[in-house]
């Protein structure tokens, strides 16, 4: 790769923006720092933008990396809410090793595990399906895309009751639908079944994502130019070639990011898991985010529900890496 | 082979209808209705949820449990969540306040941090800003459990204060990202124009920036807004019936004998229609803000 100076000719209008302004505003600053009184420069390099940072700072710290800190702490003791009101003993690993001696736990890890799967294969699989459906100007395409935001703005425990409505077993919209057009389908209470039931939870989600990462999708198509099409259409190449050979290799990164991102929040579903299912039936639904809430909430046991959530924080925190890794990839291009 | 002359005919002249009439060979046509088909498909797949919902709101009690489509419409289900047997209004007064309060405590806040992450280049700016978007992966429950407690301690369950600092802790991360992509498509030479006009740091925010920034504050807003109104976790650890907001009232309509389906379309119609139109006046920066700036 050339770390030439060629490369940075390419850069969007905002990140050129932003490299000169850097470099403008400090003679400003100093101008102004003249004008005003004689300051350190450490205080102008350094103290001037940590005092802007300051009051965010200062409310991201108090509101997740104090309670985060307190909830790795509590994760370390033996602590049950309906016992004592304060943690007590501290009991190294115990409740760590406790998860992992726990079929519960397990569950809650392989439920989470397939959810994620399936649910970010279905959401980023339609996404795409539908961005190469839409990528075209007319104005049945144009509306579809102006309305592909609705789902993403219904918030996912109205999404819950609304799909669970419609999977009713006596008076479902889908229900009734899905067993006139299949009718083998006939025997199947989709709410009643460990599967079925997992998998309206993932068509919730996938309703609210596939139609928001079709619009990522249809920005970066939208940044293949139109003679490459061209040229590839009078070379005679047919739709098949032209996603394979085109549109597949130049979404390729977006698709990784999309993935990624959508894992992240495919491992957090919690929202419709209490209104579809409230993990049920057993257990068959019940995700690593229910399973610390039902600890916490339904056994009061608060030394283990902060070392399952402190897992989480682990699990999500290697893909959240993964995720940043790829961004920073694609901000160097 | 002809046909590849063909198009190059077509595309050199295309004044002349008559050459590009043959173009259309039966297998473009099938691709084409191809397409329409699946476009009315995708239509049905993301509207049809939101429309059954607006049906059964207004369906009398009889029709709710059936899936007829021609009913006289009624606003039963309506009366029964505003001033009725499960009034809904005091947590729709609770979602208000709660995500009006976060909104503007956020706003501003991200809009100075974004300003000193779009201006200025200081020892750990960079991990800092990594930092603040790696806080949007932590999972709520890993934040709300030990509120829980803290909150129970401080004696403030239950209030509007608890479910606005939680809000913060999603909000404010959130919004100083978007904003800092907003700061940084701001011209500079404003600034320095004012600055040579003697106009102070704070000055230059509210008299200058502000005002410039102002298409993308208004994102931030409704941004601030939609993600405390839809919150579903922190509302359900941390308040009961005090605080209480409309989303987790939903499930006061989900009874052990039974759900209210007709009540619940209804509330669900007051749940989703604001976030709707909130959503759709800022379209154009909803995908993009919604995933962290992964598309641009």
């Amino acid at each position: 790769m050339h770390p030439g100076p060629l490369r940075m000719r390419g850069p969007p209008p905002i990140m050129a923006v932003r490299k000169s302004s850097t470099a403008v505003s400090t003679t400003t600053a100093a101008r102004a720092g003249a004008a005003a009184r004689r300051q350190p420069s450490a205080w102008r390099r350094v103290g001037i933008p940590y005092a802007h940072l300051t009051p965010a700072l200062i409310a991201i710290a108090l509101t997740t990396i104090y309670p985060l800190g307190v909830a790795l702490s509590n994760s370390f003791r033996h602590w049950r809410v309906n016992e004592t009101r304060t943690p007590q003993e501290f009991v190294g690993f115990q409740q760590y090793a406790k998860a992992f001696a726990d079929t519960n736990f397990y569950n809650a890890v392989w439920v989470t595990l397939i959810f994620t799967v399936i649910s970010v294969v279905l959401s980023v699989g339609l996404g795409l399906a539908m961005a190469l459906v839409l990528n075209r100007v007319n104005w049945l395409s144009g509306l579809t895309k102006a309305l592909l935001i609705l789902p993403f703005a219904v918030a996912p425990a109205l999404k819950g009751y609304s799909w669970r409505f419609m999977f009713s077993p006596d008076y479902g919209v889908y229900d009734k639908m899905l067993k006139t057009l299949l009718p083998f389908t006939d025997s199947i209470n989709w709410l009643g079944e460990p599967f079925w039931a997992l998998m309206v939870i993932v068509l919730s989600e996938v309703w609210g994502w596939a139609p928001l990462i079709a619009l990522m999708f249809l920005g970066g198509l939208g940044s293949i130019s139109p003679e490459i099409r061209d040229a590839a259409r009078v070379d005679g190449t047919n739709a098949w070639q032209e996603f394979w050979k085109i549109s597949f290799p130049l979404l390729r990164p977006l698709i990784l990011i999309v993935v990624f991102l959508k894992a992240v929040f495919s491992v957090k579903i919690f929202d419709q898991v209490v209104t579809i299912t409230s993990g049920g039936p057993g257990r068959a639904t019940e995700s690593l985010n229910f399973f610390v809430y039902s600890q916490g909430f339904t056994f009061l046991d608060i030394g283990y529900a902060s070392a399952v959530s402190w897992i989480l924080v682990v699990i999500l925190g290697a893909l959240a890496a993964g995720y940043l890794w790829l961004m920073g990839r694609q901000e160097s291009k | 082979m002809t046909d590849t002359l063909d198009r190059e005919g077509a595309r050199t002249r295309p004044a002349v209808p008559k050459r590009r009439r043959p173009r259309k060979t039966g297998k473009q046509t099938a691709l084409g209705v191809a397409r329409l088909l699946a476009t009315l498909v995708i239509l049905f797949f993301v509207l049809f949820p939101i429309l059954w919902l607006a049906l059964t709101a207004f369906k009398p009690e009889r029709e709710v449990f059936t899936t007829s489509i021609l009913f006289r419409p009624s606003l039963d289900n309506f009366r029964g969540i505003i001033g009725g047997a499960n009034d809904l209004v005091h947590p729709m007064f609770n979602s208000i306040i709660i995500a009006v309060i976060t909104t503007v405590i956020s706003v501003p806040l991200a809009l100075l941090a974004a300003y000193a992450f779009s201006r200025y280049r200081f020892p750990g700016a960079k991990s800092v800003l990594l930092g603040i978007v790696a806080t949007q992966f932590i999972p709520g429950v890993a934040i709300a459990l030990p509120f829980l407690t803290m909150f129970r301690d401080l004696g403030l369950l239950d209030t509007h204060l608890a479910l606005i600092v939680t809000n913060l802790a999603i909000v404010v991360p959130y919004n100083t990202w978007l904003l800092k992509g907003f700061v940084d498509g701001l011209p500079i030479e404003v600034e320095e124009a004012a600055r040579l006009d003697g106009c102070g740091q704070l000055m230059l925010l509210w008299r200058v920036i502000t005002p410039l920034a102002a298409p993308g504050i208004f994102v931030s807003v409704v941004f601030a807004f939609l993600l405390s109104w839809n919150e579903f976790l922190f509302p359900t650890f941390l308040a009961r019936a005090n605080a209480i907001t409309l989303p987790v009232s939903l499930m006061t309509l989900d009874q052990p004998d039974g759900v209210e389906w007709g009540q619940m379309a209804a509330a669900g119609l007051l749940v989703m229609v604001p976030m709707i139109i909130l959503a759709t006046l800022v379209r154009k920066h909803f995908a993009q803000g919604m995933t962290l700036g992964a598309v641009k």
